[in-house]
This record gives structure tokens, sequence and C-alpha cells, in this order.
């Protein structure tokens, strides 16, 4: 489904990317693991448009990424949950999350969309009408991935899903992540806290100083010292 | 009694008249983060543009009473310039504001080159349209029915604009897009497409600006940096990027236009400015702006 291939990405003359390579087929669930600054969120920002490469592929469905901008991209299919939330204060819950219906209205009814949003996070139905502003910031990571999932995508990104988040909301946003897998959704998640890795994760790539070192499932990991090493100390 | 009713409505006339062209300048930097100078010159053209469209009409037998929505279409057929303006505008979309500021002077100083070439040096008017529509007596004070259908007009124009971002769809769209560019990007929208609408509706409504006031005075070269120095009185008292600062700052500044040049003529943008200052120092952000973080 998406397929990276030896992605380098340069930001103000730093190589932040290096050779990255990684694949999220149909329905599965893929996690990037790494310290903070290791280029998780620049792999994000890249399949999304935000960054140009200076070398390697970013294909989606036999589709090459790299010329297209962010709208278009959104448009074949990937959702963004980025790591700040990025939840309109401006807007209400309601509206920040029917949104995408009115920007994206191809696919599935919006009614259908707006039900499924609510119902990975069924505590959102509480805060409707509150404005972007007055939530905590696990209300605002739950509006910012329900919102990525109105737009009905094929596959979604997360960036940090649990950064920042009180040890109390951390629970909520792991069981509307279940949900969302169980779903069938294909997801790519970037987090920088092995603990917060799910446990049925189909594959697991470890990322530190722009580039991969490690790719398998998480019993793999596990069994690897070094990476354990990387990844233990990642938080 | 009467002179303070006339300052009143002489000001309520020319504050709705600045509202419309400090509304355009608003929702340009609101979602575009452009500070558009050349909302002054959309003003001066759409005044042009109106003088020449009536005369015409009125020559090809337009009844006089029909003026104002000649005068109002004219306006809005000004709309073309605003997507070939914008694409100018693209070069500069992600550079400092300097360039900005200068790019949109340059084309302050172009249009009015382009101005003077069609219309010349000399002050354009159409004679005494404005008293188609009769007087209406107010406090002792005889207004021209015209400048109550401009203040009526403006008030619809504001009305349906906050209307449109409050309550549309596309108006949420465009609110979003105005509070965080790159995350309505990542929700599937073209922002190209919207800097097009919005530089559109923007110029429209200076345009329009300008057809509404010179049926009561005179089109002329200066009026473009007239009104700029005035427009961005308007957005630091009401706030940039606010509407309803858009409102506000229009109302105070029209008001303190009136009064000064019923009272002392010579302080006009002293006394405008003034406030300006006062409001730069109590409440930077305006009236109505967001403080910033």
């Amino acid at each position: 489904m998406l397929d990276l291939g030896a992605l380098s990405v340069d930001i103000q003359n730093s190589h932040i990317l290096r050779g990255v390579t990684l694949k999220v087929g149909q329905g599965e669930l893929v996690c990037l693991i790494g310290r903070n600054g290791a280029g998780k969120t620049t792999t994000l920002r890249s399949i999304m448009g935000y960054r140009r490469p200076n070398a390697g592929t970013i294909a989606f469905l036999g589709r090459s990424l790299t010329d297209l901008p962010t709208h278009a991209i959104v448009r074949l299919g990937i959702g963004y949950a980025p790591e700040e939330s990025e939840v309109y204060g401006d807007l209400t819950v309601a509206e920040n999350i029917e949104l995408p219906t009115w920007t994206c209205p191809e696919g599935r009814p919006a009614a259908e969309r707006i039900a499924l949003a609510y119902q990975i996070f069924p505590k959102l139905r509480q805060y409707m009408k509150r404005g972007g502003t007055q939530l905590s910031g696990g209300e605002r990571k739950m509006v910012s991935i329900a919102r990525a999932l109105a737009l009905d995508p094929k596959l979604l990104l997360l960036d940090e899903p649990f950064e920042g988040l009180s040890p109390a909301i951390i629970p909520t946003i792991s069981d509307g992540i279940a949900s969302i897998r169980k779903l069938g959704q294909s997801v790519l998640m970037a987090e920088s806290n092995v603990h917060h890795i799910p446990d049925d994760a189909d594959r697991l790539y470890v990322m530190e100083r722009g580039e991969i070192i490690f790719a398998g499932t998480p019993g793999e990991a596990k069994r690897d010292p070094a990476v354990m090493r990387v990844i233990s100390g990642a938080a | 009694m009467a002179a303070f009713i006339n300052i009143l409505l002489g000001g309520v006339f020319h504050a709705a008249v600045l509202f419309l062209v400090a509304a355009g300048l608003q929702i340009v930097f609101g979602v575009q983060k452009i500070v558009n100078l050349a909302c002054g010159s959309f003003y001066a053209l759409g005044a042009y543009f109106g003088v020449t469209t009536v005369t015409w009409a009125l020559k090809a037998g337009l009844p006089p009473f029909l003026f104002l929505p000649v005068l109002i279409a004219s306006g809005v057929v000004l709309a073309v310039i605003g997507p070939v303006i914008e694409r100018l505008l693209r070069t500069v979309y992600d550079r400092d504001e300097s360039f900005q500021l200068l790019l949109t002077f340059a084309l302050v100083l172009m249009f009015q080159d382009i101005m003077r070439y069609f219309w010349g040096a000399n002050p354009q008017q159409l004679g005494n349209l404005v008293m188609v529509y009769g007087k209406v007596g107010a406090g002792g004070v005889d207004l021209p029915v015209y400048n109550v259908l401009v203040i009526a007009g403006s008030i619809a124009i504001a009305l349906i604009l906050g209307g449109f971002l409050q309550r549309t769809r596309y108006g949420r769209i465009l609110r979003a897009t105005a509070e965080n560019r790159a995350m309505t990007e990542a929700l599937g929208v073209d922002v190209r497409r919207i800097n097009v609408v919005v530089f559109t509706l923007g110029t429209v409504l200076g345009t329009v600006g300008g057809a509404f006031v010179v049926p009561t005075s005179a089109a002329s070269l200066d009026m473009a940096v007239e009104l700029v120095v005035e427009a961005f009185a308007v957005v630091v008292i009401g706030g940039l990027g606010s509407m309803r600062g858009a409102l506000a700052g229009a109302l105070v500044v029209g008001l303190m236009r009136a009064a000064a040049i019923a009272l002392y003529a010579e302080l006009e943008l002293l006394s405008i400015y003034l406030v300006v200052i006062l409001v730069l120092i109590l409440r930077p952000s305006g009236l109505f702006g967001k403080p910033a973080e």
C-alpha cells in the first residue's frame, strides 16, 4: 500500500532522513519508533508532501507522491493526525470532525464517517459544542485522530498519539487505536515510547539519526538486545 | 445638535465605505497572511470605473434612478482583476512581510499610473447624481437618501459576510484555513484555490466600496493612498484579521474623521492616528484582535 524507498530528506543542509525504506501493507498496523529527533515526524511529513525528498521514492497504491501537493495526497486516501493535534480553536469539536466530510465529500456518506469517528472516541460526543481551545491535551488528540478518520482514509498516519498526555488519558487513546485496528484500517504510527506500541503491531521499524536500524516484528525486536537498548531509552 | 447629527451621519457614511475596504483587507490578511496595500488601488479603480460605467449607461438611456445597480455591477465586474493580482502575489506568500509590503506598494504605484493613463490626472465625478433619490430629514439635518442606501448596503454586506463565515461550510473552511493553513491542506483543501477566492472577495469589497463613494466625492489619483492610510488605522484599532474589528475600527475612524473635518479640518489625520497610537500602547492587538502569543 505505502512504499518508501531509500528516502532522503535534507532540512537546511542537515541530513534528516538517510535512505529510509519502509512498507505498510493493506490492513497492517506498522510502528515507527525512535528517540525524539530521530526523523519520525519528518518521515510522516514527507509522506504528506510537506517536505520534498532529495532522493528516494514515496509510493501509495502504486502512485508516486513525491510531486503531489498535500491536498492531492489526502484525496488519494491518506489521513494524518499530527503530533501537535492541530485542532481548530475557532471551530467546535463537531465542526472539526465534520470538516473532512465537506472538504473530501467522495467515498462513504458523511453521516457514516462522522458516526464512526464518534464510535472510536464516544467521549467526544459530550464535547461536541465545545470550542477547540477549550479542550485538554488528551481531548485534542482524540479530536485530531477522529478528524483524520472522518476523511475515510485508506491509510492513517498517527504522529506520536500519546505524546505529552497524562497517564489517565492514555488508555482511552490506546483503546481508540485498538478500535481503529479492528476496523481493518491500515495505520502507520510514529512513537517514541516503546511501551505505547500496540502488542498486535504487524511490524516495527526502529529509527536512529534518520536511518532505519531495525525492521521486524515486535517479538523479533524484543529478542534483539541492541534494538531494545535504543527503543527502551527512546522516550 | 444639528452639527452633532451632521458629524454622526457623515461619519457613519464614511465608516460604511471604509468598512468594505477594511473588511477586504482583513479577510485577505486573515486567510492569506498578506498585508495588501493595493486594497486602496482597488477602491480607486472601483470609483473610476464606476464613473465611466454610469456615465456610459446614462448616455445609453439608463433612467438616472437605476444608476445604483449599475454602479454596484461595475464594482463587481472588477472581480476579474482579483485572480490576476493573486497570481502575482504567489511569489511572496512564503517570504518576509517586507517583500509583501514592497510588492503591494509597487502595485499601488502601478495602478496609479494605469488610472492616470485611462482617466487622466483630473478628478472624475458623477455630477449631482447623489440627489436622484432625494433627501431625508434627520434631527434637523438633510441627508441624501443615497447615503442611507449605502449605509444599509454596507450593513447588509457585513451581515451576509458574517453569516457566510460563521454559518456556511465554505465559511468554516475559510476560518480553518485562516487558523492553520497546513492542517487544512491535510484535510484535502486546495489552499491555492482558497487564496484565489479570498483575494477576489477582498478585491470586490474594495472596488464596490470605491463605486459606492464616487457619487458623493470625485474619483482622484490620491484616493488610493488616502484610503490605505485610513484602512490601516481601522485595522490597527479594530485588530488585524478581525471582521468585527473592521466594523468597530471603521466606525471609530469614520466618526473621528467627520468630527475633525467639522471642527479642525487640519487635524483630521492627526486625530485618527492619535487614537491609533493610543490603541498600540494600551491594546496592541486592537479592540478585537487576538493577542500575539
